[in-house]
């Protein structure tokens, strides 16, 4: 995908030197045309191309762990331990590998990917020009919201035949009682004790 | 040759190197995986490319305007 992307940004690149160089070309009509296409609609075409490769890019678990702060929060998705809520999800594939960050820190909202961007850069913002963050001390502004759970839980067999899921699904969906905070399903990211946990080797 | 044409042209060179940087900074961003390879493209390569294209369609409205020292 990225090479069709890059092919066409190098054509645009040599239409638009044709230009830089004989800019007298565009007397005539045909030229017009062309230099309608290489100018405006391929350089357009490039940056929507450009932003959405970006944008599938930084959805990736390779992309989030690639951030020095991320790093530890990446390896605690191999934690050999059922009762930690990301590596159980992680490494059983309950969520897709790949995307296996974006899945559950994703505002599911009609904004929420454009929220997650802005939310993004200003993580950069503080890590390249303000000051960068202690990794144990990251919180999600607002805590994490029950309905990145529900999202994928909610229609599951599993989940609604749960009695004490099905006894408390009001204040589950109204986010009064935490899935992670209430003594459920409270160990995730424990990357304060990262040193003396076992790690899952997955076998290749 | 007329002034306005000579505007025009070069308007359609500064159009066509701001394009061409803008491009050339999408590679970079696209084939470097690192964090900062959005912003990259955010800020730096999507600004060129736009303003090129921008001043491609600015030159285009003179290309066309009705004003006499145009044509």
């Amino acid at each position: 995908m990225i090479g069709i992307l890059i092919c066409q940004i190098t054509l645009s690149i040599i239409l638009a030197a044709i230009f830089l160089f004989r800019p007298s070309l565009t007397k005539a009509t045909a030229w017009k045309i062309v230099a309608f296409i290489g100018l405006s609609v391929l350089p357009g075409l490039c940056l929507i191309g450009g932003m959405n490769t970006h944008v599938q890019r930084s959805e990736t678990t390779k992309f989030c762990t690639s951030c020095h702060i991320m790093v530890p929060y990446g390896q605690s998705l191999y934690i050999d331990d059922a009762n930690h809520i990301p590596a159980q999800h992680f490494q059983n594939q309950r969520v897709p590998v790949d995307m296996a960050c974006y899945s559950c820190h994703a505002d599911y909202t009609i904004y929420g990917p454009l929220n997650d961007k802005i939310r993004g850069l200003t993580r950069i913002y503080m890590q390249y020009v303000s000051t960068p963050l202690d990794p144990a001390g990251i919180r999600i502004p607002g805590g994490f919201q029950n309905a990145q759970c529900l999202h994928c839980h909610a229609a599951a067999r599993s989940f609604m035949e749960n009695p004490v899921h099905a006894a408390m699904m009001d204040s589950l969906n109204s986010n009064h009682v935490s899935c992670l905070g209430s003594g459920c399903h409270d160990t995730a990211h424990d990357i304060a004790n990262l040193s003396h946990e076992k790690f899952w080797k997955p076998v290749q | 040759m007329k002034l306005a044409q000579v505007g025009i042209r070069r308007l359609l060179q500064i159009s066509s190197a701001l394009i061409i940087a803008g491009l050339l900074f999408e590679i970079v961003s696209l084939l470097w995986f690192h964090p900062l390879s959005f912003v990259l493209f955010a800020f730096v390569a999507a600004a060129l490319i736009g303003l090129g294209i921008l001043v491609y369609l600015v030159s285009i409205v003179l290309a066309v305007s009705p004003n006499p020292a145009n044509h």
